[in-house]
C-alpha cells in the first residue's frame, strides 16, 4: 500500500505539468487543430453520449481481441516448438525474421486487396504483425531455460506432459507476460491502422471520416478515449493476473 | 553407447546383504567436439552398494564422481562395463527408482513446498491417494513440518536443500544419489544437516551413493568409502567403516581414521604427478 502512494504523487505531477504545458500550446492554435485539454473532454463526453459510439468501440475491441488471441496462440505455440526442436528451430529461424522486417502498411494494403473490405483483413493484419514478435520472444524465453532442472525432471522420470506443465511453461510464464504487453499494445494501434484502410467500420474508421474534415479534436477525442481503454485492460487484467502467477517470488509477496 | 541396465526382478535374499548397485569395469570416454581428442574420464570402476548401506566416493573436485551419479541417474552414457540398479528386497518388481540430491537443491520455485514433493511422486507414477501422507511424513523427517505451502524462495539455503532431501526420499528410492549435497551450504549449516541425515537414516533406512571430496564427512556418514583418484576416475582404496553409530565428528577414532585417509590420499595423489 505504502509503495502505490508513494508512486502516486511524481506520477500525478507530471501529468499535471504535461496539462498545462499541453494548454498553453493550444492557445496558439484553432480548436480544430490542436483543442485545448477541456475541449478534449467535451468531445469525448459527446461521443459517449451517443449509443452509437459503443457499438463502434465494440467492433473495433473484438477484432483486436481476435488478432491478439491468435496472435498469442500461434506465437507461443511456435516460439515454444522452435526452443524445443532443434529442427523446427532450423525451419522457420529465418521465416520469422522475414515476416519481422516487412513493413505494417504493406500487411494492411494486402489484406485489404486479398480479402476486401472484411472482418478478416484487419484481424489478419493484426496477426501477421503481432505473432513474429510473440514467436521470437517465447523463443528466447525457450534458450533461458535452466537445463539443470530439465536434468532433475529427467532423473525422477516425469514425462513430456508434465515436464511442459510443470517445468518448462512456468519458465517461460514472465516470456509469455511480456508477449501478452508487447501484443495487446501492438494489436490496438495496428488496428486503427488497418480498419482505416478497409474495414469499413470501427474506431479507425471513425478517424478516417474525421480526418477527411480535418477535425483534428474528433481524432484525437476517439484515439485518447480508445487509449484509456487499453491501458485499464493493462493495468486491471494483466498487472493483477502477473501478481497472481509470480505469487512465489519474495518481491511479489505482500 | 550402453545404458544402465535395469534388473526388473527384485532381489532375492541371500546369506549376505543384497546389493542395489552393482558397477562393473566401467568406463567413459569423452571426445572433445572437433578436436578428434579422446581421453579416458572413467576408467574401469567396479564398485557394489549393499541395500540399506550408506557408501561415500571420496575423491578430487573434477575427478569424474559426478559423472559416474548421472550415467547411474540414467543422464549420461557410458563406453564400458555395466551398471546394474536393483528394487529393493520385498518389494514387487518395478522399474528401479532412483533418487538424485544435488549440489544445489534444483527445486521448481514457482510450485510449494508440496508442489515439489508432489511433482516426482507423479513423475514416478505414486498413486494419488499416497501423495498427502508421503508429503507429511518426509517433510516432517527432514524438520520441515509445516512448511507445505511455503515457497521455495522463502526459504534458506539449508532448508531449501531439506526440501530437496524430502523429495528424493518421498519416492522411496531403491538407491538415493547424493552429490556434495552441503558443500554449498556454509559450515554451521552443513555440519546440522549432516546430523539430521544421520537421523533420517536410522528411520527410512535408504540406500546411498554419496560423493564427496570431503574426507571427514565420507568418515563420518558412511559404511563403506570408495577411494578415487583423478584423470582419468580409478578407485584406489576401499575402506570399511566399523564405527558404531551414532557417531560424533569429534570422535579420535573418527577424527583418526580421516588423518590417516588424508595422509594416503596426498601420497597416491602426489605420486601422480
Amino acid at each position: 500500500m505504502k509503495r502505490v502512494g508513494a508512486g502516486l504523487l511524481p506520477s500525478l505531477l507530471t501529468l499535471l505539468v504535461c496539462l498545462l504545458l499541453w494548454k498553453a500550446v493550444s492557445l496558439f492554435f484553432p480548436p480544430v487543430i490542436l483543442p485545448g485539454p477541456l475541449a478534449l473532454l467535451e468531445r469525448m463526453i459527446e461521443i459517449y453520449s451517443d449509443p452509437a459510439s459503443y457499438v463502434i468501440v465494440g467492433e473495433t475491441l473484438l477484432r483486436i481481441f481476435e488478432g491478439f488471441v491468435i496472435s498469442m496462440l500461434l506465437g507461443t505455440l511456435l516460439g515454444l516448438s522452435m526452443g524445443l526442436k532443434h529442427d523446427i528451430e532450423l525451419f522457420f529461424d529465418s521465416w520469422v525474421m522475414v515476416l519481422l522486417t516487412v513493413p505494417s502498411v504493406c500487411w494492411a494494403f494486402l489484406s485489404v486487396l486479398w480479402f476486401g473490405i472484411s472482418e478478416v483483413a484487419p484481424v489478419l493484419t493484426i496477426v501477421l504483425i503481432v505473432f513474429p514478435f510473440v514467436v521470437m520472444n517465447v523463443w528466447e524465453g525457450t534458450k533461458a531455460m535452466e537445463k539443470s532442472l530439465i536434468e532433475m525432471s529427467h532423473v525422477y522420470r516425469a514425462d513430456r506432459a508434465l515436464m511442459l506443465r510443470k517445468v518448462l511453461i512456468p519458465q517461460l510464464m514472465p516470456y509469455i507476460f511480456s508477449s501478452l504487453r508487447i501484443a495487446l499494445s501492438l494489436s490496438w494501434k495496428i488496428a486503427l491502422v488497418a480498419e482505416a484502410f478497409g474495414a469499413g467500420s470501427g474506431v479507425g474508421q471513425e478517424l478516417i471520416n474525421w480526418f477527411q474534415d480535418i477535425r483534428v479534436d474528433m481524432m484525437l477525442a476517439w484515439g485518447a478515449s480508445f487509449m484509456i481503454v487499453m491501458v485499464a485492460v493493462d493495468l486491471l487484467i494483466f498487472r493483477l493476473w502477473a501478481r497472481r502467477v509470480f505469487a512465489w517470488r519474495p518481491q511479489f509477496a505482500t | 553407447m550402453a545404458h544402465v541396465m535395469l534388473r526388473k526382478t527384485a532381489r532375492t535374499d541371500t546369506a549376505s546383504a543384497p546389493t542395489a548397485v552393482i558397477i562393473d569395469k566401467l568406463s567413459k570416454k569423452f571426445t572433445v567436439p572437433g578436436g578428434g581428442i579422446t581421453f579416458t574420464v572413467i576408467e574401469s570402476v567396479s564398485l557394489t552398494v549393499g541395500e540399506g548401506q550408506f557408501v561415500s566416493i571420496v575423491g578430487p573436485s573434477g575427478c569424474g564422481k559426478s559423472t559416474l551419479l548421472n550415467i547411474i541417474a540414467g543422464i549420461e552414457s557410458y563406453d564400458g562395463g555395466s551398471v546394474t540398479v536393483a528394487p529393493r528386497a520385498g518389494t514387487a518388481s518395478h522399474e528401479p527408482r532412483v533418487a538424485y540430491v544435488f549440489q544445489s537443491p534444483r527445486l521448481l520455485n514457482w510450485l510449494t513446498v508440496q508442489g515439489n514433493i508432489e511433482f516426482v511422486l507423479e513423475a514416478q507414477g505414486v498413486p494419488r491417494e499416497q501423495w498427502q501422507p508421503r508429503v507429511t511424513k518426509y517433510l516432517q523427517m527432514v524438520g520441515l513440518g509445516g512448511q507445505e505451502k511455503n515457497y521455495p524462495l522463502n526459504l534458506s539455503g539449508g532448508m531449501q536443500q531439506r526440501v530437496a532431501i524430502a523429495r528424493a526420499l518421498a519416492i522411496e528410492p531403491d538407491i538415493l544419489l547424493m552429490d556434495e549435497p552441503f558443500s554449498h551450504l556454509d559450515a554451521i549449516t552443513a555440519r546440522k544437516l549432516r546430523f539430521d541425515l544421520m537421523e533420517i537414516l536410522g528411520r527410512a533406512k535408504p540406500t546411498i551413493l554419496f560423493v564427496t571430496h570431503d574426507l571427514a564427512e565420507a568418515v563420518f556418514l558412511s559404511d563403506h568409502i570408495y577411494m578415487m583418484n583423478t584423470r582419468p576416475a580409478r578407485i584406489f582404496k576401499e575402506v570399511e567403516v566399523d564405527i558404531p553409530r551414532p557417531r560424533k565428528p569429534e570422535d579420535s577414532v573418527i577424527l583418526d581414521l580421516e588423518k590417516s585417509l588424508v595422509r594416503e590420499f596426498f601420497s597416491v595423489l602426489e605420486g601422480k604427478t
